[in-house]
């Protein structure tokens, strides 16, 4: 066993003792902050000299302003709001049929058989594309933003939950059948926490996409929510107040992005 | 002693008293390249209390015979009966232990050995008092609390023992456990489940292809030929009891495991011969 | 598997092929019956089957008036649409001016990607330091940074393929580092037994090993590049497929639109079985 191994492997097992490894963190710490700090003076530079035309690097207080200004005015959360709206109903709706499909998929292998594929190949097309058809079918305010996320969500979260169901070990369906579980208790103790991480992490890359879908569908054509405020800056040209914005975005993402993490207790195990 | 055996029948126990009784079971698989028997019309008891090692060659046969017995395998011909009863399905006096990782992952070792009481409705206190009396007889008391992620193989392998031996069942059925550990970890292992057996009078069925392992542990050993399995011979162990590891270094041991090395040799040949040509054939 | 009496599977894949055990005894011993010709081609019917009726039943439903046909165009408009589409819209132009913008980004994250994976490898302390921030970058939304890209390089085929570089680039960095970072290290040390230089190391044991995992990476991110590019050429109205649909759309010419909605997926499924079937000519063990 101790014959085989990666370079990462053996690295690991090489670990140095503990006082060099907490050298070793706070070296990667001190990188990442010089990282982060050469990335803002070269902006500074870039936007002081002029260089680029027009307004699209900001001097770095002039972002903060405008995000300052951005934060304190209630209209920003009100918007803010909406989009989470429209994400958190689009996920549901995705995610729970996607979650029934998933498990009819993964259960039936006929059915796999028959529909898995249509999922599978459908999957990495760009959803956006089917806006005008949400459009048509939703009407052009809440309807087609929720339509969007949740066609984006449900084939990442149908196609985890099926093959998280056949990863299962095969070992720990025979162990439930010795021991003469009934249906219901194979379901719930065996099924649900053998594919809880499979189905965590496609709820994760659903949120992505929904956020995505949605997003992308309130640029296009909204009166409302982050996606709108983006567009809007981009058309009066407030570049600042589009930095804001695409700021509050991402940590918005990677926020609920480690929400789910946490809820779905992926980070412990 | 050895008893001279071609036939199919083993001699003793008499079916009346057995606990468990195989009676002409056979399986047989359908695949691309045609029919396969991976056991042939296989008969054999086993006493309340007694330990019985099934030992072949690789590919014999004996895993299936491991799932048809533990009731995994819905179709087959032949019978098997548990204390008179004949199974249909997993026997609820029968316990597995698999040769695979079968711990659950997300269950503490308290948890899962403290599975089959859950499962049978026992009250959270008092279910994980019992368990905690098996996780003890393997040993591995003070790791109540961890996880499976954090036990070596070997500990692994002990929490899904415990975790059968909780559900109490009254025979016990063994596919290769010790498969994926070292020999030493083996011999050691081995010692435990001695000591367990002989505490608990517990009836015990393992199946191995490690002949050191079955003379070590077993009072009768089943040796089953090459595909399609059959029973080639049964032998009696006679080593005396209780045994610990340090049986392995006898004189009688070393005969018995010469013994059934050379039936088994002829077996594993024919096994290697066999997957030699098929292979060729395969144009591999 | 013979019909199983239960609900529930045994665990194995779509196939039913099991995986072999630990010592290939138990593989060969449980020996599963490898789905037979029946058990594909009547579920594949089923599937295909259900489209067709539920796509007929769309049709019908729209012309007994039980369904809006100026919501949904009946899906025989559609069809024949096609042919308009196809003929009137420059296809052919169109699917040139994507796929030349989808092969330039490709082009470049497969370069800028190996490359940064190959650096990060290099230097621990950097791969220490960045790899969570890719792998972050890898399910941003970063699609959503079109409105800047738009300010930046203007409503150009600049803007489409920067974006869909952006998108590609994260999985290829990441799966270059994996690949790398995989090699077993037993034969790095049959390198060292054999003296190999520290380039010979690199070209003749640690590329060819991460080659695989390096090619999974770029198609990854060829597939994200594609969404990316065929996405924001609809978003900004500008290039070649994506902007058909916007085009068709804005002119609401239901049935085109939808036909070439369809156009789309078809060229994007192909792309995704084309890179499949490179990738598994590739690995053949796999």
């Amino acid at each position: 066993m101790a014959a085989t191994g990666t370079v990462s492997d053996r690295a690991a097992r090489a670990a140095p003792p503990r006082g060099r490894l907490a050298q070793g963190g706070t070296r990667v710490t001190l990188l990442r902050l010089a990282i982060i700090a050469m990335v803002l003076i070269t902006w500074e530079a870039l936007a002081y000299s002029g260089l680029l035309y027009r307004d699209v690097v900001p001097r770095l207080e002039v972002i903060a302003a405008a995000l300052w200004t951005l934060l304190i005015a209630p209209d920003t959360w009100r918007h803010l709001g909406v989009t989470g709206y429209e994400i958190a109903v689009g996920l549901l709706i995705g995610g729970v049929s996607g979650l029934l499909v998933g498990l009819l998929l993964g259960a039936n292998r006929a059915l796999a058989r028959a529909y898995e594929a249509y999922l599978y190949y459908l999957g990495p097309t760009p959803k956006i594309i089917f806006f005008p058809v949400m459009i048509m079918w939703f009407g052009v305010g809440f309807g087609s933003k929720i339509a969007m996320a949740a066609i984006s969500c449900f084939f990442p979260i149908a196609l985890s939950t099926a093959s998280g169901m056949r990863q299962i070990d095969k070992v720990l369906i025979r162990v439930g059948k010795s021991f003469r579980l009934n249906a219901w208790q194979m379901t719930t103790k065996i099924y649900l926490p053998a594919m809880r991480a499979p189905v965590v992490n496609g709820i994760r890359l659903g949120l992505g996409v929904a956020l995505i879908g949605a997003l992308l569908a309130e640029t296009r054509l909204s009166s409302q929510g982050v996606g709108y405020l983006i567009i809007q800056a981009y058309s009066v040209f407030d570049m600042p107040r589009m930095y804001a914005m695409l700021i509050i975005l991402f940590v918005f993402a990677i926020g609920a992005n480690a929400l789910i993490t946490k809820l779905g207790g992926l980070h412990r195990s | 002693m050895v008893t001279a055996a071609t036939n199919l029948r083993a001699e003793a126990p008499r079916p009346a008293d057995a606990i468990l009784v195989v009676d002409d079971v056979s399986k047989r698989f359908d695949t691309p390249e045609g029919p396969i028997v991976a056991v042939d019309r296989m008969s054999f008891n086993v006493a309340p209390g007694e330990f019985l090692a099934v030992i072949g060659p690789s590919g014999c046969g004996k895993s299936t015979l491991f799932n048809i017995i533990g009731g995994l395998v819905e179709a087959y011909e032949g019978r098997i009966t548990v204390a008179g009863e004949t199974i249909a399905g997993p026997h609820a006096a029968i316990g597995m232990v698999f040769q695979e990782e079968s711990t659950f992952p997300w269950r503490s070792v308290l948890e899962n050995v403290a599975f089959p009481l859950e499962v049978a409705g026992v009250a959270k206190a008092e279910r994980h008092d019992r368990a905690r009396h098996f996780i003890k007889m393997v040993g591995l008391d003070g790791f109540e609390k961890r996880y499976p992620a954090e036990l070596s193989g070997g500990m692994r392998q002990r929490v899904s023992m415990a975790r059968t031996l909780a559900s109490q069942p009254k025979i016990l059925l063994m596919d290769e456990p010790f498969a994926a550990l070292d020999e030493q970890t083996r011999l050691l292992l081995g010692d435990k489940v001695l000591q367990i057996q002989q505490q608990l009078k517990q009836t015990t069925l393992l199946i191995t292809h490690n002949i050191t392992e079955a003379v070590q542990l077993a009072d009768r050993i089943l040796v089953m030929t090459y595909r399609p399995g059959k029973l080639k011979r049964m032998v009696d162990i006679t080593l005396p009891r209780p045994r610990s590891s340090e049986i392995v270094s006898s004189e009688a041991f070393g005969r018995y495991v010469a013994q059934i090395w050379s039936d088994l040799r002829e077996e594993a040949s024919r096994g290697m011969l066999d997957d030699e040509t098929h292979l060729r054939a395969s144009g591999g | 598997m013979r019909a199983s009496t239960s609900f529930f599977p045994c665990g194995k894949d779509v196939d039913g092929r099991d995986e072999p055990g630990h010592d290939g005894v138990v593989g060969r011993e449980n020996h599963m019956t490898p789905p037979s010709l029946r058990d594909r081609v009547v579920p594949a019917a089923l599937g295909l089957g259900t489209i067709v009726v539920a796509i007929l039943a769309v049709e019908i439903l729209i012309r007994a008036g039980w369904i809006n046909g100026f919501i949904v165009p009946l899906p025989s408009d559609v069809a024949m649409s096609f042919g308009k589409v196809i003929a009137e819209e420059n296809i052919l132009g169109r699917f040139r001016a994507t796929f030349l913008e989808a092969f330039a980004a490709g082009a470049m994250i497969t370069v800028v990607g190996v490359l940064l994976g190959l650096l990060l490898y290099r230097v621990a302390l950097l791969r220490a330091a960045t790899e969570t921030w890719v792998a972050a970058l890898a399910s941003a939304p970063t699609v959503l940074l079109y409105p800047l890209f738009l300010v930046i390089f203007g409503r150009s085929a600049s803007t489409i393929i920067m974006m869909g570089f952006v998108a590609g680039l994260p999985p290829v960095i990441l799966k270059t580092v994996e690949g790398l970072a995989g090699t077993r290290a037993v034969l790095i040390n049959v390198g060292r037994s054999l003296k190999l230089t520290p380039t010979q190391q690199f070209v003749k044991i640690l590329l060819p090993s991460a080659l695989p995992t390096i090619f999974v990476g770029i198609r990854l991110g060829l597939i994200f590049t594609l969404i990316n590019v065929v996405g924001v050429e609809f978003l900004i109205n500008f290039g070649g497929l994506g902007q058909l649909i916007n085009d068709l759309f804005e002119r609401y010419e239901l049935s085109e639109t939808y036909a070439a909605i369809c156009f789309v997926i078809l060229v994007s499924v192909l792309f995704f079985v084309i890179t499949e079937w490179i990738e598994r000519w590739l690995r053949p063990a796999q």
